[in-house]
């Protein structure tokens, strides 16, 4: 390996550094270390002038390691490696310092900032030391595409990708397309029909040529990395049939929660106490009558019903607001001469032409009643009286006033929570559930429908509940994201990824149970573990959990993060010493 | 113990304005705003709630409406235009009918044509019953005093005139004294949430004559204070005219005509200007729709400024035909003034607009009593 010749550059970022930092004397203190060739400060090391600054140094001084301290690495590390690349340097020969998140601006004392920057930057330098040329990889794009539930988001996400040509495998478990959307009778806020929505699509759906789709099927494993995917399903009265596929498209949604766990409500036990979808049935049947047969006099919706509550489920389910405020609407114009009470928590009516859904909806001749949805749930009580088989009794909060509500029809608007099955199929294609069931994206404001696993997007309510034009929009990006992947033909996966020696590897396995990416597979023959590059996100937990040291985390060697370690050590030390 | 809600109550109470109570979001300005809401009486946005939720009972015991004078800063600040001001005013007429126990209240504050039909009612009886007790002026020679004017009391005489003041009187006086005492059984003796000492009422008395007589607390609302002296200038004159009326006519209607600045004449005019400043001032504003009280009518509203600018307009003819000597056109006005001056007593003072002179100041006597009672309580 050649003599390292490493150039340092200290930024000011305007202010936000050098207020709190003497850019001056960190820049010579480290311009005394070994190997270090050049050290530098400048106002804005991001800006054009300030990669020039790098790429003509480069050039000039036949430097071949860099270090950058700045900002976060999150923000500038990439814009840094791409000035390496210009100069013909290979970018992982290069190191950030994070002199501003970590120290400018979470401290108040210029001296003491000062000395850890030193520290930092001593660290990164030591550390680059080590570092090695790293090679991109490149992995071919298969042109297929596997879509997981048949819902609205499902459904939308197929054509979209099969109408631009391309094959898509729609699974889907039930008998039939459509999810809940063919559940329901109208959508809010306009109150269109939810079936002459649906019913065209589901029709587009089974004649489009280029989407295979399977009904009452179910996915068990997926094998593969993005661009080559693969798995084996087993269509009803059908045999096995192998798909391989370049991406995959989650679209599982949600179920309603279990209404008789709230047991102040009754559900289950009280007759005519229904659940929302209950309702919707009576809707579409056109027909809204009690157990007895008899037209509802008294009506009250109540919300929440298993939401946002520490008993049930934390999380608001977004759409129930809307929905019963929906149901208000239907059901004053069914029932004209019939008393509407809507039981809620608070009104959550944000969205395109919702806010005026409950202003028009709050004309209507229905009294609103607001409970404590964290510590005083309203209580069904069943009463005999004219009009009405139920007494609820509730603290209203906007009047302070204890009351009771006559109802002989309760409607409750169950929230969302995740399918049961939700986890297996997390682990079947690699990616990860936060703690209520609901699949987590790769950044939750930039990348709202990718998830951690190359090649794997979430859309619809499995990413969280959400209402039908969010989940056509995610289904619409998800789709466009896969066509642009296809189009390319190939993507450059990351390449520092875990290694094996073969030599040293003992065959325990231990990484495979700690692999969160399922990218460690383990070969019978030589008794070793293999590490799939394509899977791998470079973590590092398989190298920390190995017992023999025979796995190596490409840009985390052991060397380079002791290295590391050392270097802030020793600036700090010896900055200890001097002061002294 | 809990209330029953009733969906049916805010129906009822929108026959007697405007119901714009569903526009409520509860964000609480009106109150916050209000100069004259207070601790223990907090208004407009709680009459609001008990009105969307059918609280009939919170309602019926509610003295708020009354504690308020309509200054309309909580309407203009309302983010909603949900109109509080335009509420605590149909409150305060579904009150009235709530405190009326004959059903009159209700019938004339929910019906146009119940209303018109009453004044007709009584304004012919007051016809049949003036032609039959006065006397026409056939030779009008005998009619003029030696001063010139004309000698009203050959015409009407003041005795006979005293009989049907006295008659008018003791029925305001029966109806509004049994008003009251249903409304204290509904403010005081029903709200069991409070005990009120026998002694409160007397220490309290005070504010029930100041309030009556100054209605400081109208001075209280931001940018009302033209409302309140015209306010109060139209009232003292008419509390005057009406004094001077029931109890002295001997002395109001005389057959001498007075120099000007005779305190009898002196004190006509002066409450004459009283009444036309201020029925000219709230005509102008109804009709400009200048100012967020005067944004809306009932057609009540209108019935009482009418009847109070016919009399008035009338009175002064009166007076303008007896001093300068003109029977046959003091013998009419007369009678013209007779019969809108009846009905708008008997319609206004106990079933309508002008019942509020008794209530209000009621009302207020009843929070303070209720207020020294929770203070001693230490409630407040």
């Amino acid at each position: 390996m050649e003599k390292p010749r490493i150039g340092v550059y200290v930024c000011w970022c305007g202010t936000n550094i050098a207020k709190m930092v003497d850019v001056e004397a960190v820049t010579n203190e480290i311009g005394k270390l070994p190997n270090v060739v050049i050290s530098k400060n400048y106002k804005y090391m991001c800006s054009d002038p300030g990669q020039d600054l790098i790429v003509k140094d480069i050039k000039e001084h036949k430097l071949n390691r860099i270090v950058v301290s700045a900002c976060s690495p999150r923000i500038h590390e990439l814009t840094f490696r791409k000035a390496l690349e210009k100069a013909g340097l290979n970018p992982y020969l290069f190191e950030m310092a994070n002199i501003r998140e970590q120290d400018s601006w979470v401290h108040t004392d210029r001296t003491e900032a000062t000395k850890k920057a030193k520290a930092l930057v001593a660290a990164a330098v030591n550390r680059v030391n080590f570092h090695e040329p790293l090679d991109a990889r490149t992995v071919d794009i298969n042109p297929s595409t596997l879509i997981i539930g048949g819902g609205i988001a499902g459904i939308t996400a197929a054509l979209e990708i099969a109408d631009a040509g391309k094959t898509v495998y729609l699974i889907e478990k039930s008998k039939s397309l459509g999810g809940y959307s063919s559940k329901i009778d109208l959508t809010f806020p306009y109150m269109t029909s939810a079936q002459q929505m649906i019913k065209p699509l589901i029709v587009s759906v089974k004649t489009n040529k280029n989407i295979q789709l399977f009904l009452e099927t179910e996915i068990k494993e997926i094998f593969g990395y993005i661009g080559n995917f693969e798995s084996t399903i087993t269509p009803k009265n059908g045999k096995e049939v192998k798909l391989i596929f370049g991406n995959i498209i989650i679209a599982t949604g949600l179920k309603p929660s279990d209404a008789s766990k709230v047991t102040n409500y009754g559900y289950g036990k009280i007759p005519d106490v229904i659940t929302s979808l209950e309702l919707e049935e009576m809707l579409l049947k056109g027909k809204i009558v009690k157990k007895n047969g008899g037209e509802p006099k008294n009506i009250a919706i109540i919300h929440c019903v298993g939401s946002r509550n520490k008993d049930y489920h934390e999380y608001c389910s977004r759409t129930c607001c809307l929905t019963a405020l929906k149901y208000a609407n239907q059901l004053r114009s069914a029932l004209s001469s019939s008393n509407i009470y809507e039981l809620y928590a608070d009104m959550r009516s944000m969205g395109k032409g919702c806010e005026e859904l409950y202003t028009a909806t709050s004309k209507r001749n229905i009294m609103f009643l607001m409970f404590d949805q964290q510590n005083d749930l309203p209580k069904i009580k069943q009463a005999d009286g004219k009009d009405y088989s139920m007494l609820i009794e509730m603290n209203e909060k906007l009047s302070g006033e204890s009351i009771e509500v006559p109802a002989d029809m309760v409607i409750l608007m169950t929230g969302m929570e995740a399918h049961a099955n939700a986890k297996e199929i997390a682990h079947a294609v690699g990616i990860s559930m936060c703690g209520n069931s609901f699949y987590i994206e790769k950044h939750p404001k930039l990348d709202p429908v990718a998830t951690t696993t190359n090649g794997v997007y979430i859309v619809g309510g499995c990413q969280g509940p959400k209402d039908i034009p969010d989940s056509v929009s995610q289904a619409r990006a998800a789709a466009a994201r896969i066509m642009g992947i296809m189009a390319k033909g190939s993507v450059t996966v990351e390449v520092t990824t875990a290694c094996v020696n073969e030599d040293i590897c003992c065959g325990c396995q231990t990484c495979i149970k700690v692999c969160p990416y399922t990218a460690i597979s383990f070969n019978e023959e030589k008794k070793v573990s293999v590490v799939n590059e394509i899977l791998c996100k470079g973590c590092g937990t398989c190298g920390s959990a190995c017992p023999t040291g025979a796995i190596r985390s490409r840009h985390f060697t052991d060397q380079q993060i002791i290295s590391q370690i050392e270097g802030l050590m020793s600036m700090s030390l010896s900055l200890e010493l001097e002061e002294a | 113990m809990s209330q029953r809600v009733d969906p049916t109550l805010a129906r009822e109470i929108e026959k007697f304005g405007k119901g714009t109570w569903n526009e409520c979001f509860h964000c609480g300005n009106c109150t916050a705003i209000c100069p004259l809401t207070e601790q223990g009486f907090l208004f407009p946005r709680k009459g609001y709630r008990a009105i969307q939720m059918g609280l009939k009972d919170t309602i019926e015991k509610s003295v708020e409406p009354w504690l308020c004078y309509y200054c309309g800063d909580c309407s203009s600040k309302c983010p909603r235009d949900a109109n509080p001001g335009e509420t605590m005013m149909t409150l305060r007429r579904y009150l009235t009918s709530v405190y009326d126990w004959t059903g009159l209240a209700k019938k004339i504050y929910t019906s146009k044509i119940f209303e018109l039909a009453a004044i007709l009612v009584i304004s012919l009886t007051v016809l049949v019953l003036y032609v039959s007790f006065t006397f026409f002026p056939s030779d009008e020679g005998s009619w003029i005093g030696n001063d010139g004017g004309v000698l009203i009391n050959n015409i009407a005489p003041w005795k006979r005139i005293h009989l049907g003041d006295w008659a008018i009187a003791a029925m305001l006086a029966f109806l509004l004294i049994t008003n009251i005492f249903n409304m204290w059984l509904k403010i005081i003796v029903k709200d069991k949430s409070v005990k009120v000492p026998f002694y409160a009422y007397f220490t309290e008395i005070f504010s029930l004559a100041w309030n009556f007589l100054t209605q400081r607390k109208l001075s209280k609302c931001d940018n009302a204070k033209t409302y309140w002296i015209l306010h109060l200038y139209l009232m003292l004159s008419y509390v005057a005219l009406f004094t001077m009326i029931v109890f002295f006519l001997e002395w109001f209607q005389t057959d001498t005509v007075h120099p000007i600045w005779h305190p009898q004449r002196l004190l006509g005019y002066i409450a004459t200007i009283g009444l036309f400043t201020g029925i000219f001032y709230f005509i102008n504003n109804r009709l400009k729709k200048s100012k967020e009280n005067s944004k809306y009518s009932h057609y009540t509203d209108w019935t009482f400024l009418v009847l109070l600018f016919l009399t008035t307009l009338t009175g002064i003819l009166l007076h303008f035909f007896r001093i300068n000597g003109m029977p046959v056109h003091t013998y009419i006005t007369y009678l013209i003034h007779l019969m809108v001056l009846v009905p708008m007593l008997m319609i206004e003072v106990p079933f309508s607009k002008w019942s509020h002179l008794a209530y209000r100041p009621f009302a207020i006597y009843f929070a303070n009593v209720k207020k020294s009672a929770l203070k001693r309580q230490d409630k407040l």
